[in-house]
Parts: C-alpha cells; sequence; structure tokens
C-alpha cells in the first residue's frame, strides 16, 4: 500500500473507523508478524508483542509524519516493541504463571522452532545462534533490505555500530555455514 | 552462491512459511475496539495505560488453574471514576480500602474496568469481576489495585510503590517481608493468623521474587498466596480447601502430576461416571482419558465438559466457599464457555502426555 493511501487509512483510524483498522490490519500484519517471528522464538511472545505493536500503533498516530515511508515508521514500532518486550517488568507476571501453571508447556516452547520445509535447516540453525543484536540488524538488511545508514536510524544506534553488529552477525553465520558439510555427513552418518 | 544473497533467499522463503495464527487476530482485533471503546467512554478517566489490560488479565487470580489467556475472551468494560463510586460492590470496596489505608482517600482512581454485566444497568448480571486502580497523586505514587469477585470480596490485591524507590520492598529482610505482607492481609482480608506461612524464593531468572502461601491446617492448597517481586506486594485469595481425595490423576516421567487435580476432584464427575476416585485414577493409569472412559460408559463429552465447568465457575464465583454467594445464571453460563477449552484439555488428556 502506498503511503499516502496508507494516510488516508490512518486518519480515518484516529476517527475510530473500524473498517479503517481491518484495512490497516491486512495490510501490515504478515510482514509485522514475520519480523516479529524473526526476532522472537516463544510464540506466547510472539503474540503479546503483536498486541502490544498494534496498540502502541493506535496510540502513536497522531505522530506518525506522512511525509516519511509509512513502512519505515511502522518497523520503528516493531523493533521498538520487540526490544521492549526484552526488558518490560510485566513479564515477570507471564512468568509466575508460567512456571506454576504450564511449566510442562513452556519447556515445550521455549524450543526453537526450527522449520525444514522448503527451507534451509542448517541457515536456521545459524540463524538461531546469532545474538539477538545481530539478529535484528540481519533481518532488517536482508529480509526489510534496508540500508545500513537506515538501520542505525531505525534502531537509533550509531551507523558504526550497526556496521560492527553487521559485520559480527555475518562471520558468524559464515563460520556455522562453513561447517556444512561436516554436518551434513554426520547426518548421513546417523541414519 | 555469496552468502548474502543466501541468507536473504532463505529469509524470503522461511517467511513464506511463516502464519499469523487467527487467535492473535482475534486478539488484537478485540483490544482495538476496546481502545475504541475507552476513546469514546473517557470523560473523567485518564488516559489508560497500555498494556494494562495485558496486566489485568495476567493478574486475574484464577481458582486453580483457569489459564488467564482463557479470561481474555470476555471483553472488560471500563469504567469512569462516578461509575465505580455508585457501583455497590465498588463503593464498599472503596470504604473498606479508605478505612484501612486512610491515606487512599487522596488517591485518585486512575483505572477501573469490570469483566461482564454492564456498569450502566444493574439488571444485565453481576460482574464477575471489578478492577479498580488508585494512585497517590504524583510521579512514582503509591499504586494500589482492586479484583473484586461478584460478591465484592478481593479476590486479588496488587500493591505497589509503597517503600521508597531505592529500598524496595524486595530488598527488605524476609522477616519485614512478611510482616508486610501479614499487614495487607489483616487490613484487606482478615486475620492473617490461623494460617501457616510458607515463604519460598521463586526460580525467576530475571528478578529476585519470593512466593508467601497461606495455608490453613490440613488443607493442601493456600487460602492467600502472595508474591513479593521489586516494589510491589501481590495477594491473591485462593481460598484454600481440604486435601483432595485423591491426588495425582495423571502421571509425567513417572511422577504424579498434580495439574489436573483440582479439575477431576468433583463430586459431579465421580457421580456422574459412577466411580470412585480411586477407579477413576485406575483407569486413567491405564492410559485412557476421562472422555474415553465416559464413552465406555456411554456418557458424551459434552456431559463432562458440563459437569466439570459447572463446578469449576461456581467456584471461581464464589471464590469464598462459606460465602454463600447467589450465582445469577448468565454469569455462570458466560464463565462455563471461558472454562470449555480448559476442561477440554484435561478431559481429553492422558497419563504420561505432555501437556
Amino acid at each position: 500500500m502506498q503511503s499516502e493511501s496508507m494516510y488516508h487509512v490512518l486518519t480515518k483510524m484516529i476517527e475510530g473507523d473500524q473498517q479503517a483498522f481491518h484495512t490497516l490490519y491486512d495490510a501490515t500484519y504478515k510482514d509485522v508478524y514475520r519480523t516479529v517471528s524473526f526476532l522472537v522464538d516463544h510464540p506466547q511472545d510472539r503474540e503479546d508483542i503483536m498486541n502490544e505493536i498494534y496498540m502502541q500503533m493506535w496510540t502513536s498516530l497522531p505522530n506518525y509524519d506522512p511525509s516519511r515511508p509509512f513502512h519505515f515508521w511502522l518497523h520503528g514500532l516493531v523493533i521498538r516493541q520487540v526490544q521492549r518486550f526484552r526488558v518490560k517488568s510485566w513479564r515477570r507476571f507471564r512468568i509466575f504463571e508460567r512456571i506454576r501453571v504450564f511449566s510442562r508447556e513452556e519447556h515445550h516452547w521455549d524450543q526453537p522452532t526450527l522449520r525444514t520445509d522448503g527451507t534451509d535447516p542448517e541457515i536456521s540453525r545459524a540463524m538461531h545462534k546469532l545474538t539477538d543484536k545481530q539478529r535484528t540488524v540481519i533481518i532488517l538488511r536482508f529480509y526489510h533490505d534496508y540500508t545500513l545508514e537506515e538501520i542505525a536510524t531505525l534502531l537509533d544506534i550509531p551507523l558504526g555500530t550497526v556496521k560492527s553488529r553487521y559485520h559480527a552477525g555475518l562471520q558468524s553465520l559464515r563460520k556455522q555455514l562453513g561447517n556444512l558439510p561436516l554436518e551434513r555427513m554426520d547426518k548421513n552418518n546417523a541414519y | 552462491m555469496p552468502i548474502e544473497r543466501q541468507i536473504s533467499e532463505y529469509l524470503h522463503q522461511e517467511a513464506e512459511t511463516m502464519e499469523c495464527p487467527p487467535a492473535v487476530s482475534k486478539r488484537i482485533e478485540q483490544s482495538y475496539s476496546q481502545y475504541l471503546q475507552q476513546q469514546r467512554s473517557k470523560k473523567t478517566m485518564k488516559k489508560r495505560l497500555i498494556g494494562s489490560i495485558v496486566a489485568a488479565v495476567i493478574m486475574i487470580p484464577t481458582a486453580a488453574f483457569a489459564a488467564p489467556p482463557l479470561i481474555e475472551m470476555i471483553t472488560r468494560t471500563p469504567m469512569t471514576a462516578k461509575q465505580v463510586k455508585m457501583d455497590a460492590v465498588g463503593q464498599a470496596a472503596l470504604e473498606k480500602l479508605y478505612r484501612s489505608y486512610p491515606e487512599t482517600k487522596s488517591f485518585e482512581i486512575i483505572d477501573a474496568s469490570r469483566l461482564g454485566g454492564d456498569p450502566a444497568n444493574a439488571s444485565q448480571g453481576k460482574a464477575i469481576q471489578t478492577s479498580i486502580v488508585l494512585q497517590e497523586k504524583g510521579a512514582h505514587g503509591k499504586k494500589i489495585r482492586l479484583d473484586l469477585n461478584a460478591t465484592g470480596e478481593i479476590e486479588q490485591v496488587n500493591q505497589e510503590n509503597w517503600e521508597p524507590q531505592e529500598k524496595p520492598v524486595i530488598s527488605l529482610t524476609d522477616q519485614e517481608i512478611k510482616s508486610k505482607v501479614d499487614d495487607l492481609i489483616n487490613k484487606l482480608y482478615g486475620s492473617s493468623s490461623k494460617y501457616e506461612c510458607n515463604m519460598e524464593p521463586m526460580q525467576n531468572p530475571d528478578q529476585k521474587t519470593f512466593i508467601l502461601n497461606y495455608t490453613e491446617k490440613g488443607s493442601t492448597t493456600p487460602f492467600y498466596q502472595a508474591f513479593v517481586q521489586g516494589n510491589t506486594i501481590s495477594v491473591s485469595l485462593i481460598g484454600g480447601g481440604p486435601a483432595p481425595s485423591v491426588g495425582g490423576f495423571f502421571m509425567t516421567n513417572g511422577k504424579p502430576d498434580y495439574t489436573a487435580d483440582a479439575f477431576l476432584n468433583d463430586e459431579e464427575l465421580f457421580s456422574l461416571l459412577h466411580m470412585s476416585p480411586a477407579d477413576l485414577k485406575e483407569e486413567l493409569a491405564k492410559g485412557a482419558s476421562v472422555v474415553e472412559i465416559a464413552a465406555s460408559k456411554k456418557i458424551s463429552k459434552q456431559q463432562v465438559m458440563d459437569v466439570i465447568a459447572s463446578t469449576q465457575a461456581k467456584k471461581q464465583i464464589q471464590a469464598d466457599p462459606h460465602g454463600g454467594a447467589t450465582v445469577d445464571d448468565r454469569t455462570l453460563e458466560l464463565l462455563k464457555r471461558i472454562l470449555e477449552p480448559k476442561v477440554l484439555k484435561v478431559i481429553e488428556h492422558k497419563t504420561e502426555t505432555p501437556w
């Protein structure tokens, strides 16, 4: 969706138009969900973050500057909510509840989801080994095709820091994927 | 293929396999209509804090293990400060609070909401839960949140920032922490002295946390349960209960699993199945689910679910077993519907399988 029509939708949403909410949601939720999924492993956390992102979106609509690309603004929200979630204090209550009620389920949920249908399990595994900070930069660069300068703006950190996380991330991936043939051989032997 | 291209292709391919669960969309849609409702009804209320809805849902104390996400399914209706003061349950709670902590008279009601019922129309049924949040004026003021059940009993209280910021409650000595919790229970619930208190640190990787269980002699379930973390004390009324006739209906890794006991220790269920608790346990140990055992006796899944959901719903409405509150049918039905998915999980569960 073009930024202009998006802004129109946003204006309608501020006025409380439910239809506009649906239009906006439909246009964005896949992208947002996928981005969150790349950055956060736990399905319940993803769900909470999704909710927070959209709640944040409604409350900060008046701050959106229509001259800026909408997706860039949206990704800013996504990144901030993911970061906020990592340090957020109310999460402790979730932890209470999980310990108390779902201790068995948690164990199951916390396994990183390794998908093998059509995608490369080695890269997937390598991606999971990145630190959160490196992963964020790698996703923004290769999934959203942002330049390193744009990423610096999005994350609100110096360009140099982005570069170092980017290179460290790539190096770690390269190292992991460098082991590829060996791992594959191990696998073959295992079966 | 250069690694950059490989990663980019992988990410795009992987993204295609990620489907946003419909439950997420539903939840967001619900949050949005709630937000709209709030915007419309916002008169004297301050703008609601983001996340308070989530917090509210999490804070709802649950009898045995009605999971918080289930309660999320009904919408919370925001109330204005005026509505709280007009409401019988709200009024009584405020009076009690003002009596116990006179300083709270000057606090502002910064948030209030209810689950079920209609604040403007009493004939629409009672609220299942009314929540009121009060805060001292000023940036880091003392804050207190009360969650009241249909009969006006306090189900949960959350006391935040009552100690100076530089010396939060968790930094006090164990004895001091316990006396703070005792004081809160004495003032808002009744006496804490007839309960045995067991205080233990929780395994929480993020933050130091204590859990305090106040248990009556001869009871297995605590009567009050308190969590202390940061500068917050949070007390829930659990209501205690006698030792269940049979514990550990299911097993996990060869050890008794108490997860479903609260649901299965149900006299109504035993009489529906014409089984003693011990027989039921024996049958379950053979690997059958409750549904299958019922089916062998020509009892439908719906019947089983109905019996358990109804017991649990009643328990939730009357958190105090001796309260004798009248339960209106509408509220009961609503709660039962909410509990059904959880009950279903229990009655379809088989021993030694992960939950």
